[in-house]
């Protein structure tokens, strides 16, 4: 029991250590191609990083980034809150799910650059714009899983929880929505790098603030090192979000280990 | 013969197929169950049996007649009947313990009361010592327990039961089956029990209901005088069990066989399950 224990150990320790060598070797590749190419439009590894750190530990931190942060953390909410209610009822009820299925399959197909210059005009510059955007692109995937996992739910389950009298509100809560909680998270950890992508095309093209918006300017005043900054940052909280989420995911979802598959780790 | 507590009167049921035609599943079906009875309803396959049930426990409205529990129509499900389902593995709620499982069935208590009667119903069923693992930590048997304890936690008159036992094992059947007598010994709830195998009616019940092929109708109704409390050995060697069991057989592969007869006449259309 202990050998195996430490053997999943073992195991986790060696991909970890793998996962961090490639990072490793990756950045030495991005060093020596800058090294080689000479060219002063592409930056080495350790210029890039060291202006990001001066970036993080400066003005720009309060000024761009965490308002990104933000941004990215309000679309990604109001989207995880109206996809699951809205997907959920949809998907539950054969009659709403009969007079969506059209509608919904029109506007998730829309491009989202395409509503940017709307958005522009309904919100103006700034961050009620890029919020409003990132919601249009990050609301499918959680809408479309919760519809998808509350229509395939398990009649049996449902005929339990009427004749146990869960009805209404205590229905949603206490059976619809933790028996579709797996594939809710499946579409939440999607639309948390939705967010992300969209938080920067939008900030580009009209945030007034931001990373996005930090990038482009850096790029058209010839900061060269400062956009490759940017998206060194970038990285960074795309990796920090999917870590964190990744995390909360294990906690909630822990009543689902062996559940799935039938094999699981020791 | 005292009130009943439950009372199945005219039934008429018709599904409605994905392709839109019609299915009788029932026609003119009446019975009735006593307090504190035990009654079984055994059928060929595809007899609508589980309609029958879900019909009985209030899930589903039937087309025509009526279901009268404790004196009042039914109109919808009701806290004094309980359904214990055939999967059980899909029926517990995975993301709670047994124990928060269990107290779903008794949210209309105190926290205090509700415990207790938690805590009583595990010891029943003998999963106390499982209160706080989750479902699938369980055997098949004991998940069928820990279904039965949350039917059972409510105090209900009606336990209502649509093939418990058969996705376990056959020793573990028999264990369940004298889980089900015991409690049932114990308590007062009166049991309906759908089944397609004979034996387990005999074993258990005071009455036995045959069903014929679909559209079914109540063909045979055979009264089961086996001394209780029973005992799988004891009570399955009696003269009178074999009997009673060839007896209901008899009376299953004829309505089988007419089952056959009229199919081949005029094939069943697939029916979608009758989800709201």
């Amino acid at each position: 029991m202990s050998t195996i224990a430490a053997g999943a150990y073992g195991r986790r320790v060696r991909a970890w250590g793998l996962g961090w060598l490639g990072i490793a070797l990756a950045a030495c590749a991005w060093q020596l191609a800058s090294a080689l190419a000479a060219s002063s439009v592409f930056p080495g590894f350790g210029v890039a990083v060291s202006r990001a750190w001066r970036l993080i530990d400066g003005p720009v931190l309060g000024a761009d980034i965490i308002p990104s942060i933000l941004r990215t953390l309000l679309g990604f909410a109001i989207s995880a809150v109206l996809g699951i209610s809205i997907g959920l009822v949809t998907g539950y009820w054969r009659a709403a799910r009969e007079w969506t299925a059209a509608l919904f399959a029109f506007l998730r197909s829309l491009p989202t650059p395409l509503l940017i210059p709307v958005a522009l005009v309904i919100f103006g510059l700034g961050g009620r714009m890029v919020v409003a955007v990132i919601v249009t692109a990050a609301i499918w995937p959680v809408l479309i899983n919760s519809a998808n996992a509350a229509a395939g739910l398990e009649p049996t389950l449902v005929d339990t929880a009427r004749s146990l009298g869960l009805r209404g509100p205590t229905f949603f809560w206490r059976v619809l929505l933790p028996a579709t909680s797996p594939q809710i998270f499946a579409g939440l950890r999607v639309a948390i790098s939705v967010s992300l992508a969209v938080m920067v095309v939008a900030e580009i093209l009209g945030g007034g603030s931001g990373i996005g918006y930090f990038i482009a300017n850096a790029q058209q005043s010839f900061d060269i090192p400062g956009s490759y900054a940017g998206v060194v940052i970038l990285c960074l909280l795309g990796w920090l979000f999917d870590t964190l989420f990744l995390v909360i995911e294990g906690r909630l979802l822990s009543w689902q280990r062996g559940t799935v598959g039938g094999e699981h780790d020791v | 013969m005292s009130e009943p507590v439950l009372a199945v009167d005219s039934l008429h049921v018709t599904l409605r197929s994905r392709d839109g035609s019609l299915t009788e599943v029932t026609d003119n079906v009446s019975f009735a169950l006593a307090p504190h009875e035990f009654v079984s309803i055994v059928g060929p396959s595809g007899s609508g049996k589980t309609t029958l049930l879900r019909v009985a426990s209030g899930l589903r409205a039937p087309t025509a007649g009526t279901v009268r529990f404790a004196g009042r129509e039914l109109t919808g499900v009701v806290s004094g009947i309980s359904v214990v389902f055939q999967e059980y593995n899909k029926s517990l709620f995975p993301w709670l313990s047994i124990r928060k499982n269990v107290a779903m069935g008794a949210r209309h208590l105190t926290a205090e009361e509700r415990g207790k009667r938690v805590t009583e119903a595990l010891r029943q069923v003998g999963l106390e010592a499982f209160a706080s693992r989750y479902p699938w930590e369980l055997s098949g048997g004991m998940q069928q327990r820990a279904a039965l304890a949350r039917a059972l936690v409510s105090d209900p008159q009606v336990l209502m039961l649509d093939e418990p036992f058969a996705s376990v094992d056959a020793l573990t059947r028999g264990h369940l089956e004298d889980v089900v007598a015991q409690l049932w010994e114990r308590s007062s709830f009166a049991a309906l029990l759908v089944t397609h195998d004979v034996g387990e009616a005999v074993y258990l019940s005071d009455r036995i209901l045959v069903l014929s092929a679909r559209p079914s109708r109540i063909l045979a109704e055979i009264v089961v005088e086996l001394p209780r409390p029973r005992a799988q050995r004891q009570t399955r060697l009696l003269p009178a069990f074999a009997e009673l069991e060839a007896q209901v057989l008899e009376r299953v592969e004829e309505a089988g066989r007419a089952g056959v007869r009229d199919s081949a006449v005029q094939p069943l259309a697939p029916v979608t399950p009758d989800r709201r």
